[in-house]
């Protein structure tokens, strides 16, 4: 079996995490990806598992809340976690060109 | 050129009516200051946990219902992964493989012909914040974050801008009758994609999906399918491949244009929300989301067509739930549903109109309302008459009796008093008599003019010009 993941689908991945990777990482997260991924493929082995338990291992069923409006964040709360801001609204670089 | 069969499906989020969001106590409402409606949970802060509203599982619940829909009694939720600023968590917490609804359908009608549109599955899904593109930057704005939505897939059964642009319209009122959603396309709270492809006639293998997203009117949806058709017809007649992708519609050049190629199905990387245990949807959530539905266009449409109202009062009707539900407060009674809905539809909306009011804000009674139609089926009033009382039955507590002799508009219906005038007026004008014998209608009108004028403008018209044609054929 190949010890590492094609180069393509780690740059797939990056891709999707809009992360940019050198020439030197792309080496390396070829074969550490590819370490993570052999150790989730264990889960395979196991025999007759229920697939209910994977989606939710404990046994109880999902507390609904009532539809009641509660405390809300100051604005100043909100932007002082921003990484910049114009007026009220956060500010972030664009990531869109259409 | 050959000939193409188009196919269409479309895809329609709308937002959910309850007070506070999906996952939070934040409310949920539209405008407002920028970034003053968040917690914690819609900004995706590290270690909080989404708590789900019981309300948006009960709206879903009424959305199936209406749509004729299978509901999933033992739900999850999943999370779609995407890293974009309009979602800070980079995962938007959906339903993927246990989506709240399934296999429904919606009856549309097109120049006559009923078809029904299928619904393929409906699901529950969060908002996500609102972004403006301003340069370089993006100014984001989370108020919508966390807005409950639902997403309404159709098989792709549609042949036509016209069946598409009649779902929307059906699929538009029926959710806004059931208070599922505002569906406000002009404030997105209603947003449509379109999945659009075209195949040679004869040809039995669907052709490549294009996929329109983001139409912001119906009006535009039908365009927007007319034009795609066309565009993917010429690429094909020049020998081209069409290649899956996204497109939007551009309102100014008033076509389709090709948007970034966009994330596809499977680098989602779909799994399980396990923040969520299992949702088990019992019959008394059921029962419990169905007890208050008002009743839908569908059915209030036979009623009244059932009652005699023509088929273009009734679509003004529905176009107007505040009038429509009115008139519904009268189903039990024998009201006169004709002279009710010309009452609702003419006078009383002028006047709501003039006054920018709505029902509730005036002072008419169910006994008052009752009274003018009764007063008008028997013609004792008549439309001019309406006119002349109406400001004051909308505005004042005086009953109806007393607004009537307030106006002095009183023996109207006395047709001794009637009869009386007419023949004294047909006495003192012999020669109109003649010129109507001779075949000169505008002397009916001129000897109604004289009864009006006689009676200081109180005869009922209508009642008077009938009395008045049996006393000339009597002459």
């Amino acid at each position: 079996m190949e010890d590492k993941l094609p180069k393509e689908e780690v740059l797939h991945v990056a891709d999707l995490a809009r992360i940019a990777v050198t020439e030197e990482e792309l080496e390396t997260y070829q074969v550490q990806l590819k370490k993570m991924l052999d150790e989730v493929d264990k889960i395979k082995e196991v025999k007759n598992y229920d697939e209910e338990m994977l989606i939710c291992p404990w046994d109880h069923e999902a507390s609904l809340r009532s539809d009641e409006v509660g405390e809300v964040l100051s604005n100043q709360e909100v932007l002082q976690n921003a990484p910049s801001h114009t007026g009220n609204f956060i500010e972030v670089p664009v990531m869109i060109n259409e | 050129m050959k000939e193409y069969i188009p196919t269409i499906g479309l895809e329609v989020h709308v937002e959910l009516k309850s007070k506070s969001k999906m996952f939070s106590p934040a409310p949920n409402q539209y405008g407002g200051r920028a970034n003053y409606n968040t917690t914690v949970v819609d900004l995706g802060y590290p270690g909080t946990l989404p708590w789900l509203n019981r309300e948006v599982v009960s709206i879903g619940l009424r959305a199936c219902k209406v749509l004729n829909c299978t509901i999933t009694r033992r739900m999850h939720f999943d999370r779609k992964n995407y890293f974009y600023p309009d979602n800070p968590k980079n995962y938007q917490i959906t339903q993927s493989r246990t989506p709240i609804g399934r296999n429904g359908f919606l009856e549309i009608e097109v120049d006559g012909t009923f078809k029904k549109v299928e619904i393929e599955e409906m699901h529950i899904e969060e908002d996500t914040c609102k972004s403006m593109h301003k340069g370089d930057v993006s100014l984001l704005d989370f108020n919508r974050a966390g807005v409950p939505l639902i997403e309404i897939v159709t098989k792709p059964c549609l042949s036509s801008s016209e069946e598409a642009m009649a779902y929307l319209e059906t699929l538009r009122r029926t959710l806004f009758y059931a208070s599922i959603s505002d569906c406000k396309m002009e404030e997105g709270s209603m947003r449509c994609d379109a999945n659009i492809s075209i195949r040679e006639v004869g040809s039995n293998q669907l052709g490549t999906k294009i996929e329109v997203k983001n139409i912001g009117s119906i009006h535009n949806v039908g365009l927007s399918i007319e034009k795609e058709i066309e565009r993917q017809k010429a690429c094909l007649e020049r020998g081209e491949i069409l290649r899956e992708e996204t497109r939007r519609f551009d309102d100014n050049l008033g076509e389709t244009v090709l948007m970034r190629v966009k994330e596809t199905g499977n680098d989602y990387r779909y799994f399980p929300e396990p923040d969520i245990p299992f949702v088990e949807v019992t019959d008394d959530m059921v029962e419990e989301a169905l007890f208050s539905m008002e009743m839908l266009p569908k059915e209030r449409k036979e009623i009244y067509l059932s009652r005699g109202i023509s088929s273009v009062n009734v679509e003004k009707l529905l176009q107007n739930k505040e009038l429509s539900d009115y008139l519904n407060t009268y189903i039990d009674t024998d009201l006169d549903f004709v002279v009710g809905s010309n009452l609702l539809l003419g006078d009383i909306s002028s006047f709501l109109n003039r006054t920018h009011q709505t029902l509730k804000d005036t002072l008419l009674t169910k006994e008052k309302f009752q009274a003018l139609v009764f007063k008008i089926s028997t013609k004792e009033l008549s439309s001019r008459n309406v006119k002349d009382i109406l400001d004051d039955l909308m505005e004042t507590e005086e009953d109806m009796d007393a607004i009537i002799s307030k106006k002095g508009i009183e023996n109207i219906s006395d047709t001794t008093y009637l009869e009386e005038t007419i023949r004294k007026i047909l006495l003192e004008n012999v020669s109109s008599v003649e010129d109507y014998k001779n075949g000169k209608d505008r002397a009916v009108k001129y000897l109604m003019g004289q009864i009006m004028k006689e009676t200081k403008g109180k005869a009922n018209p209508s009642m008077a010009n009938e009395m008045l044609l049996k006393e000339l054929s009597k002459q």
